[in-house]
């Protein structure tokens, strides 16, 4: 009978329901995310919201069942239909972080974890075959900051915090962030350079030793050598570009008063 | 508030003084023609007859103070218009330790003596720095009130006239021995609040009258960027006050300020907790709120007594100085990046711009020029340039972003840089330390800096 009801609707309003659906009958959390940005373009009254809100408590409980699923896309189809005009995202957006807050620590008043001991992480228990466990280390602190990040905390004088990453030592900081993206630029260097090198060679007919010994060629390679270290990312271009303003600006200013314009004489 | 100038680059820039004085005469040297730039007193201005050269100094804090005083002893007439005596100017309050000796501050005009500052990183790393200070060595905490009041004093003892009044506007003169006019309204004679209107004659202005600076605007000085500064002053319970005893905290964070920091400063008996910013003015709020959290076990119960807000200058202004107006202390502009310091610098320069006064002037017997204030302006410049690019350098580095500031305050545990810190900030000096540790510790900054954007990048990849 629900089908009844809403398949006349379902045309108006046919990709996100659809998408919604399928969403749905995947059975996960993400239902409630998605059928956000079509409550957002419902313009409820309280009432309304509060009538969504039910609805999709109740999809929330028979997460596996599809039928229900179409209830609550259906739930949202009605509403949208009969609204004037308002924001319909608080509640979803209030049940959706109720249910992530269940993952994490709730009515938080520090962070607790069972290896985070007085103020520091305690290294015996990162132990893996007699060995600390330094990437367990880093996963561990890196939550920490993300959670303290996003729940800033009273710092306390009974339970300081000491922890240093400097006591993780050199080489796990290399494997883990270092190599992985020098691979990637050594990569990237090596396509480039066999390219390049190509190519001079079939247009000057030089090959590569000879091209070692030429002063333009060695610029280039330096040319190409450092674009490869600096620019990474298409927005690295910018951001160096701001740097070096950034760098002078301050400069600039401070030298104003001795640049003078002819102006001021008047 | 304190400073803490970590003097990590001051060893790879040590030839920055030199490159800076270069770039200084440069422009001098391409100046127009009709711009008189090259710095010597006017000997060849007329003597000023039957009386003696006349300066007016607006503003009466702690650069008005100090240039009133070194006007006064060296024989100029000086007027000193101050719009309110008892003013309780929302500040941090600190004082480096140069300063008392080089004013000749007496120590009962100090309230506290903070010994010991905590850095507070984003996620509640604490670092406790000061074990590096000797036993005579502190930062002053004092009340504006008292000290403003204090320099006034000594400045109309010296023989400086302490006008109360609010300056309104000045008349620019028509010609180079010409007086310019200044329109006040006096406040001293008995008629009710909206005071006296009168005008002064006087020769040369001394604009020391703060942030919003009238004399600025009369000269179209320009506009700099500005920090809006929030203060609440908390009163805790006494046995929650013994900690701060002599202590400062600091905290950092994209919670408390995007691009300053929140701080929890001793008064003399209660805490202002406090925060800036100068990109997100409209969340200050928001960001006080955020301090006051970090820093909730220690000030739990406390009852705000006050709530205050000042704009704090980030950049000295294109023009200091216009003819015989010269501009000192913040209407010029001259708080630090990083620190935010600003009462040091005031009087100093007030007390710079007053001595090029009363050498270009003879001790007051020639009229000056706009070449007798560029001697003060280049003067300033090239003793504290070092200081001023390298806050600006470090709050360019160490308040980017959170992992930034995880590093920040893990360098700070160092003894290297505690030493090289409080070094430079108690006595203004930017000393190039022993090479060898100088490069260790730039090792070590990279390397925290790097450490904390690899934790950075994989806080992102955790995004829930």
């Amino acid at each position: 009978m629900s089908m009844a009801i809403f398949s006349p609707k379902l045309p108006a309003l046919s990709p996100p329901p659809a998408a919604a659906k399928t969403h749905l009958s995947s059975c996960n959390n993400k239902p409630y995310l998605s059928l956000r940005p079509v409550t957002v373009n419902n313009n409820n009254n309280n009432n309304n919201k509060k009538l969504q809100f039910q609805l999709l408590a109740t999809a929330a409980d028979n997460n596996n069942n599809g039928s229900s699923s179409g209830v609550a896309a259906a739930a949202t189809t009605v509403e949208e239909e009969e609204s004037a005009g308002s924001n319909g995202s608080p509640p979803p957006v209030a049940f959706g972080e109720k249910v992530a807050d269940a993952v994490v620590v709730s009515s938080s008043s520090s962070f607790e974890d069972a290896r985070w001991v007085a103020g520091t992480w305690d290294l015996k228990q990162f132990s893996k075959d007699g060995n600390t466990d330094w990437d367990a280390l880093i996963d561990a602190e890196v939550k920490r900051r993300k959670w303290m990040e996003q729940n800033p905390q009273s710092s306390s004088n009974e339970e300081p915090i000491v922890f240093d990453t400097s006591i993780i030592p050199w080489w796990a900081w290399m494997k883990r962030f270092h190599l992985p993206e020098a691979e990637l630029l050594n990569g990237r260097a090596a396509m480039i350079g066999f390219f390049m090198a190509y190519f001079v060679d079939s247009l000057t007919g030089v090959g590569l030793v000879d091209q070692m010994g030429n002063f333009f060629c060695k610029t280039l390679l330096f040319v190409a050598v450092a674009g490869v270290l600096l620019i990474r990312k298409n927005e690295d271009l910018e951001t160096i570009k701001k740097l070096l303003e950034e760098t002078t600006f301050y400069d600039k200013q401070w030298q104003a008063t001795w640049q003078d314009d002819t102006k001021n004489k008047v | 508030m304190a400073s803490i100038a970590l003097k990590s680059f001051v060893g790879l820039r040590q030839s920055t003084p030199e490159n800076n004085s270069i770039v200084l005469s440069k422009p001098s040297s391409a100046a127009l023609p009709h711009r008189k730039f090259r710095i010597n007193a006017s000997k060849s201005s007329p003597r000023v007859t039957g009386r003696n050269l006349r300066v007016a100094v607006i503003g009466g804090g702690p650069a008005g103070g100090a240039a009133a005083e070194t006007l006064a002893k060296g024989g100029i007439e000086t007027f000193l218009i101050e719009r309110k005596m008892d003013n309780c100017k929302p500040c941090g309050g600190a004082i480096p330790l140069c300063m008392v000796g080089e004013f000749d501050l007496p120590l009962d005009i100090i309230d506290r003596r903070v010994t010991k500052m905590k850095m507070i990183s984003p996620s509640n790393v604490a670092v406790d720095i000061g074990r590096t200070l000797k036993p005579h060595e502190y930062i002053g905490m004092v009340r504006r009130e008292v000290l403003d009041a204090y320099l006034r004093d000594r400045a109309s003892t010296a023989g400086a006239t302490v006008i109360n009044g609010l300056f309104l506007k000045m008349d620019l003169p028509q010609s180079k021995t010409a007086p310019y006019v200044l329109h006040y309204s006096d406040y001293n004679s008995k008629t009710k609040a909206a005071g006296e209107k009168k005008t002064l004659e006087v020769d040369a202005i001394i604009g020391a009258d703060g942030a919003n600076s009238r004399v600025a605007k009369g000269i179209n000085a320009g506009d700099y960027e500005y920090a809006i500064a929030f203060q609440e002053r908390i009163k805790i319970s006494d046995d929650k006050m013994k900690y701060y005893e002599n202590l400062a905290e600091m905290y950092v964070g994209d919670d408390v300020s995007p691009d300053f920091y929140g701080w929890v400063f001793p008064k003399c008996d209660h805490v202002a907790v406090g925060t800036g910013t100068v990109t997100h003015k409209g969340d200050i709020k928001k960001f006080q709120t955020a301090t006051r959290l970090r820093a909730r076990d220690k000030i739990e119960g406390g009852k705000i007594i006050r709530v205050e807000a000042h704009p704090i200058p980030e950049h000295p202004r294109p023009k200091r100085v216009l003819d015989r107006v010269a501009l000192v202390g913040d209407a010029a502009g001259y708080v630090t990046k990083c620190s935010g310091e600003g009462i040091y610098f005031a009087a100093k320069s007030g007390r710079m711009c007053a001595e090029a006064l009363v050498e270009g002037s003879e001790n007051g017997k020639r009229m000056v020029d706009e070449s007798d204030l560029r001697v003060y302006l280049e003067k300033w410049d090239k003793t504290y340039w070092p200081t001023y690019k390298v806050l600006d350098i470090l709050q360019k580095v160490f308040y980017r972003s959170n992992p930034a500031r995880e590093a920040f305050v893990e360098m700070c545990a160092d003894e290297y840089v505690q030493k090289m810190t409080f070094d430079s900030y108690l006595y203004k000096r930017v000393v190039p330390g022993n090479p060898l540790d100088d490069l260790k510790l730039a090792v070590n900054t990279i390397g925290s800096l790097v450490r904390a954007n690899a934790l950075r990048k994989e806080m992102e990849k955790l995004s829930v």
